[in-house]
């Protein structure tokens, strides 16, 4: 019986299945770069300083999609829905957006429209997916603490499910109009078997009210 | 006898007019469903386990349906049949006054959410993705957001919903119809772009068919003793375009527009 919390807690599960009964809550990491040193440009650095002391240039205040790879960084709760050809990422916060990886083996396209969360495009090596996105406008962040990017940005993310209850993600962040070279990163994901997602329409919170704009 | 007397001397005989319909803003021939090729329509498809199947490669559009107890509003083909809707006095006031006023209050104009039932009714493409427990909707516009319908055979909401523009939405499947019971909604969303208006007390019976491949049939019941006499029903006709893919459409980036909107 004193194994029960373990086994219980491992259930039955497939590698491959990114959770269909409950949702994912991201660890927040307000700095990707917490642990590596940044390969700035001159440029980014200085644009990275800026943001980090002017935090009300922040775009997501103004409830605009946070971008990727920070709306995985937010520490909100989120769904990954699994059908055979797409994965759809559904996220409570942010700005109620939702984002497709597309698994039927399409490229991403020549000259996509920049826009907040860019073109994805997924395949599974073993039991891990891997997401790869471009077609990224430069207006948000990758993190909290205001790490810039250009719309050169090229992001490689690994999901891999590690048990029934915990999930590694590491993500690579390619951008030569920023960075000298790609550099890394990585956090951690909890299950919440069962759980579900709530309305949070940012426009309408008593805070954002409070923007300027 | 003594009701007919109640009911009249109540107003209900002599309640104002409705708000005349604005008249075209864009000339038919101008919208994007009338550029695309038509399809051949099969029959419905159904998942493996006969459930039916809502999705497939292409999107629904509904197409602009501006008033969703009209059939032509502002120029156009609107819902699929007219009902004279049982206002109380404050929402016949409510509607009138906003499609006098040109919508200027509009909370979708200000990237709020379109709500329900009103994205069945909006020029905004959707999907439906199924799974074993919930029918995900996700939609390009306004502010490409998502909507979950949880399954559930029992129908139950969660006690003490907190309010929301979206509601609370439980489905399950009775034969080809999905059927959604939707609560818990913080009554500020509009039910149309025309104004129709609403109270927390809302309570939607939404009913899905798929009559062909390319047809759902969208019917809706609006219960709201708050705002309508009597619950009442409005439906639409949304079609599918085959090979369509959702675009990401974010109203909220450079949003500079409403506050531009004055009305008259």
């Amino acid at each position: 019986m004193k194994y029960c919390f373990l086994f219980c807690a491992l259930g039955v599960m497939h590698a491959q299945d990114l959770g269909s009964d409950g949702v994912w809550l991201p660890a927040h990491v307000a700095d990707l770069a917490s642990k590596t040193d940044v390969p700035f440009q001159a440029w980014a650095k200085l644009k990275f300083e800026t943001n980090h002391a002017m935090q009300r240039n922040d775009l997501d205040l103004r409830c605009l999609p946070p971008g990727v790879p920070r709306i995985m960084l937010m520490a909100r709760p989120f769904e990954i829905v699994q059908t055979p050809n797409r994965i759809l990422f559904v996220y409570e916060g942010g700005a109620h957006v939702w984002r497709q990886v597309w698994l039927d083996g399409r490229a991403h396209p020549k000259d996509p429209n920049p826009n907040w969360l860019g073109h994805s495009i997924g395949h599974w090596e073993g039991d891990t997916l891997v997401v790869d996105s471009v077609g990224f406008n430069d207006r948000t962040w990758l993190d909290d603490a205001g790490h810039p990017h250009t719309e050169q940005l090229h992001v490689i993310e690994k999901y891999s499910r590690t048990g029934r209850l915990t999930m590694k993600y590491d993500v690579v962040i390619d951008d030569p109009g920023a960075y000298t070279q790609s550099w890394t990163s990585n956090s951690s994901l909890t299950f919440r078997p069962g759980g579900k997602l709530a309305e949070d329409i940012c426009l309408d919170s008593p805070a954002n009210g409070t923007l300027p704009r | 006898m003594c009701v007919a007397w109640v009911a009249l001397a109540s107003g209900f005989a002599q309640q104002p007019p409705l708000a005349k319909d604005p008249g075209p803003f864009l000339q038919p021939g101008d919208f994007p469903e009338d550029k695309v090729p038509t399809a051949v329509a099969g029959p419905a498809p159904h998942l493996p386990d006969g459930r039916p199947d809502f999705g497939g490669n292409g999107a629904w559009y509904p197409g602009f349906n501006g008033n969703l107890a009209e059939t032509t509003w502002k120029g156009v083909k609107s819902a699929d049949k007219h009902v004279d809707v049982p206002f109380l006095p404050w929402t016949l006031t409510t509607y009138n006054e906003r499609v006098e006023n040109r919508a200027k209050d509009d909370p979708e104009a200000k990237c709020l959410p379109v709500g329900v039932p009103r994205f069945m009714f909006d020029p905004y493409p959707f999907q439906m993705i199924q799974t074993r427990n919930q029918v995900v909707f996700v939609f390009e516009g306004d502010n490409y957001l998502w909507r979950i319908v949880n399954i559930d055979a029992t129908g139950t909401h969660p006690k003490n919903l907190k309010p929301t523009w979206l509601g609370d939405a439980v489905g399950h499947y009775e034969g080809d119809t999905l059927v959604v019971d939707v609560t818990g909604f913080n009554g500020l969303a509009w039910l149309d772009q025309a104004g129709h208006a609403t109270s927390d007390k809302l309570h939607l019976t939404e009913r899905y068919t798929r009559a062909d491949s390319l047809t759902l049939k969208y019917e809706v019941t609006i219960d709201d003793p708050e705002a309508y006499a009597k619950p009442w029903t409005a439906s639409n006709t949304i079609h599918w375009r085959p090979g369509m893919e959702l675009m990401e459409s974010i109203c909220q980036e450079d949003e500079k527009s409403s506050m531009h909107m004055i009305g008259k």
